[in-house]
């Protein structure tokens, strides 16, 4: 009885220790279907599968490789702004400002693209600038306890008219060779876009899901004033939060701009901004936060990517795009919040 | 206890808080040795979580001392702080993150890691599934999130977390109130065990029976002020509720044995 803490804080095993202290993993193949079925992930891909279904039956252009790239090269500016967007969603957070900052790093990187500064160095000035909006975003929410909400809607307005100011309205045009190289090439026949997104989920998966800073964002977002008194360092993660959901704002304009060769100041804005919270809300992240992931997220973006593509080629008029998207992102917030009950019984 | 003699693990001297207008302590003073198990007893309202919170760095007080180990602790520092300083917590009323599982609760703050940057998910899971044994607390798998389990089961995974952190001073608030009988007696076997562990354990409690079968020192807090600080051995009952009620006037000078 006495021997508690003494024999922990004792490192190595003691005689007593040798029977195995099991996890209790639930290792049954009933148990594993049970959990991938319950989990939103799952329901997405299923509805991702039905509209491919349907779409391939209206269409016999769909499955043609070509188009089936094009649905997920179109999805990677959703994916990458997500990941920043979302994760910053599950530690209780909202960022309305991307759209905005999304124009403003394209225009930045393509300024100093265009007076050959070189590439790299471009790209890294405009996320620069991407990461100084989110560290302002942060001091104001902070420091000034302006909400999340507010203060990044704010940061919208002003950015957008920073983005006109600077350009005088014009586009910024004829960006170098080697950079629209990089946004229209493919390796092995996987468009480079797709392969930069791909790298992008993979880093902020092992951030949510393998890093201490991972398991800090979701215990904010989940209950913030519980993360707080069992030793959550509050401030910084929601620094990183804010930098990070600039920064991949930014990196999907300088992509967007490479693929397109300019950066237009009409692209991103708040069309930019909503369809990318609501792609990460399809793709099951809690608007109240703690829950979500990033595979959701890339299926919210492919998803959203899929269903333009295949109301365009089933012939429907782009007012149904609309219609479809709300009704999808209703659904999937109230089958959210039937989960989060499921999940959090009152005690 | 030959503790008494040496320097108490945790020292309050003085400690005034206003929330607003609002005074939540007037006047709070209390030793805590190491190898003890000190009760804080007072009616609602009287100041108790506002002290933990105090000690803890959630609240800073406005005026007076925390000493822990004799070593003053700056007003103004955050709840990883005290970590630090070899402090560890159960809340009353902010105990756990629901949408976690039991595992990552029970390292919250102190999250083992490998090659310096990765969660070492194994290692939390055992470590939590080895201190759940230890308590004999059964909860099931480790992975269960936190939300759906009972009140009574969230108190003692939120004990066995400060178990885990395995610090010289623990601090328990209310850590009976949403228990059973039986799970209120596995709780003071717990706190049994750390006092024989060697931790100074400080244990706000309601539940007198709870405070005179466990405790060695009791202090009483009435409106925000400790007005006495009693050895269990040789208190009456009657002394105490004497005491939390205002019946018995308190010490002028608090927090040392009558
Ligand atoms: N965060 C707060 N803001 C304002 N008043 C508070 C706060 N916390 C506690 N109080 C007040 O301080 C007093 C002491 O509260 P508390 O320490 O919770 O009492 P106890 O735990 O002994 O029941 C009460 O009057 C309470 O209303
Ligand atoms: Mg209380």
């Amino acid at each position: 009885m006495t021997t508690l803490l003494s024999r922990r804080t004792r490192r190595g095993p003691s005689p007593e220790q040798k029977e195995p202290v099991t996890v209790e993993e639930g290792t049954s193949a009933a148990e594993w279907v049970r959990r991938v079925m319950s989990r939103q992930e799952t329901t997405l891909a299923i509805v991702v599968v039905v509209v491919g279904v349907l779409a391939a039956m209206k269409s016999d252009l769909f499955l043609d490789s070509d188009n089936l790239l094009e649905i997920l090269r179109s999805s990677v500016i959703y994916f990458v702004m997500g990941c920043g967007a979302g994760l910053l969603i599950i530690g209780g957070g909202l960022d309305f400002a991307a759209g905005a900052i999304f124009t403003l790093s394209a225009l930045m990187a393509s300024k100093m693209l265009v007076s050959s500064v070189p590439w790299p160095i471009a790209i890294l000035g405009g996320l620069a600038l991407a990461a100084l909006v989110g560290a302002i975003n942060h001091v104001v929410i902070t420091y000034w306890h302006v909400p999340p909400i507010i203060a990044t809607l704010g940061m919208f307005y002003m950015l957008t008219g920073v983005d006109n100011l600077v350009t005088g309205g014009n586009d910024v045009i004829g960006l170098p060779q080697v950079v629209q190289d990089i946004g229209q090439g493919s390796i092995l026949g996987v468009p480079n876009i797709v392969l930069i997104a791909i790298v992008v989920g993979l880093w902020f998966w092992v951030l949510l899901e393998r890093t201490r800073f991972g398991v800090n964002v979701r215990a904010l977002g989940g209950n913030r004033a519980a993360a707080v008194a069992n030793g959550v360092r509050a401030t910084r993660v929601d620094l990183a939060l804010y930098v990070l959901s600039a920064v991949t704002a930014g990196l999907a304009g300088v992509i967007y701009s490479a693929r397109v060769g300019s950066a237009q100041v009409t692209a991103g804005g708040s069309s930019t901004t909503l369809i990318v919270v609501t792609a990460v809300l399809i793709g099951g992240v809690s608007l109240l936060g703690g829950l979500g992931s990033i595979q959701g997220i890339a299926i919210g973006a492919v998803l959203l990517s899929l269903i333009d593509n295949a109301l365009v080629l089933s012939n429907i008029p782009p007012q149904y795009n609309t219609i479809v998207v709300g009704a999808i992102l209703v659904g999937a917030v109230a089958i959210d919040h039937l989960r989060r009950e499921r999940i959090f019984r009152k005690r | 206890m030959a503790a008494d003699r040496a320097t108490p693990a945790l020292q309050l001297r003085g400690v005034k808080k206003f929330f607003g207008s609002v005074s939540a302590l007037e006047d709070v003073a209390l030793d805590a040795y190491a190898g003890e198990v000190h009760a804080i007893v007072g009616d609602n309202g009287a100041g108790k979580s506002t002290t933990i919170k105090i000690i803890t760095g959630i609240h800073s007080a406005d005026e007076g001392d925390v000493m822990v180990q004799g070593e003053r602790m700056a007003s103004r520092r955050s709840a990883a702080d005290a970590h630090e300083h070899g402090v560890s917590v159960v809340y009353q009323d902010l105990a756990l993150v629901e949408c976690l599982d039991i595992a990552h609760n029970m390292a919250l703050g102190n999250l083992p890691r490998k090659y310096g940057v990765i969660l070492d998910r194994r290692k939390m899971e055992r470590e939590a599934a080895v201190v759940l044994k230890e308590l004999k607390v059964r909860v099931g798998n480790v992975r269960t999130p936190v939300g759906l389990l009972s009140g009574g089961q969230r108190q003692v995974v939120a004990i066995a977390r400060a178990v885990r952190m395995d610090k010289p001073i623990i601090l328990l608030d209310e850590p009976t109130a949403a228990l059973g009988v039986q799970e209120t007696a596995h709780v003071g076997e717990i706190i049994d065990e750390l006092k024989a562990a060697g931790k100074a354990v400080i244990c706000v409690t309601h539940d007198l029976d709870f405070a005179f079968k466990h405790a060695d020192k009791v202090t009483v807090l009435r409106l925000g002020r400790s007005v006495g600080t009693r050895t269990v051995a040789d208190v009456s009952r009657d002394e105490v509720v004497g005491l939390i009620t205002g019946a018995i006037p308190g010490d002028t000078r608090t927090a040392e044995v009558a």
